[in-house]
């Protein structure tokens, strides 16, 4: 998979607390980002569960965002990433490594796989490929930086 | 979301910006915050950190940007890095990852221990800490120089 997003921030609490907030505490720090929805009916609320990540919405429908490829608490998650408008072959993953550093965690983020979504593809709106992915890095960013305030007030 | 980025951003080229980052990683001990990579796995940006300040790293993007590398080792403009630990063991970091030691750590008038490098394409750093407190008439003393300070 190619095409990458890296985002990279340290928190100040230990790896298993900084894992335990990002998967059980997702629907607090998560921020939806209108540009990169999911779904049209989106945003929904977000939740790891049964071996997959989900948006639960409003109308009580259950959008699977992506299967769990990879769970070792503490230490590293991979999940699938999927827009309700991909097609069956575009598919992206992300992969987030929780290393301890001195002062807790450094979380790494990294997302693969766009070069898998067509430039022409309605989840793109359009953007030039380094716009896009600069944009979703950005928002990355600010996710990462939710999980941080939820990560320090467990 | 608060904004604690600073006002001051350096961008530096380099013909290879991947090696770049990796061995800024290594020799300065920089951290990789933000990258993004085209479907070639080109870098079209990159931000690493160290302490409260962050670089940015990028190709040779424009005509109009080179990395020292490509013009005989000019450089324009050159990054200090301004640290609070071993100045000492920084720069054996730097040496064993292939720095050029182009001036070895030395305490300098002023109360800086420094010292200078070039990285892998060229670009020249300089790297200091504050190990004495000095006066400015102790300065003085010391250099030979008159040392005006703002009134």
């Amino acid at each position: 998979m190619s095409s990458k997003i890296l985002v990279a921030l340290r928190i100040a609490a230990p790896p298993e607390a900084v894992f335990d907030a990002f998967v059980d505490d997702i629907a607090l720090w998560w921020r939806p980002n209108p540009l990169f929805s999911f779904t049209p009916r989106s945003p929904g609320v977000m939740a790891f569960e049964d071996g997959r990540l989900v948006e639960r919405l409003a109308s009580g429908k259950v959008f699977e965002v992506g299967q769990v490829r990879v769970w070792e608490r503490g230490a590293r998650l991979v999940f699938g990433w999927r827009q309700a408008s991909f097609a069956a072959d575009q598919d992206t993953e992300v992969e987030v490594r929780f290393e301890p550093v001195e002062e807790g965690t450094r979380v790494t983020v990294e997302h693969c796989g766009w070069d898998s979504v067509p430039t022409d593809s309605v989840a793109r709106h359009g953007f030039p490929d380094a716009v896009f992915l600069q944009r979703h890095g950005q928002w990355w960013r600010g996710l990462l930086a939710g999980l941080a305030e939820q990560a320090n007030s467990r | 979301m608060s904004d604690t980025r600073k006002s001051l951003v350096s961008a530096l080229s380099y013909r290879d910006p991947r090696a770049a980052i990796a061995w800024l990683e290594k020799a300065f001990g920089f951290e990789l915050t933000f990258l993004v990579e085209d479907a070639d796995g080109n870098v079209g940006h990159s931000e690493l950190s160290f302490g409260s300040s962050a670089i940015m790293v990028g190709g040779e993007w424009s005509e109009n940007h080179a990395s020292p590398a490509s013009i005989g080792g000019k450089n324009t403009q050159s990054i200090h890095i301004r640290m609070t630990d071993d100045v000492d063991a920084h720069c054996a970091r730097a040496r064993a990852a292939g720095a050029q030691i182009i001036a070895e750590p030395e305490t300098q008038f002023y109360g800086d221990r420094t010292y200078r490098c070039r990285d892998l394409e060229g670009h020249i750093w300089t790297v200091g800490a504050p190990v004495e407190e000095v006066s400015i008439a102790e300065m003085e003393a010391r250099s030979g120089h008159k040392i005006s300070t703002p009134s």
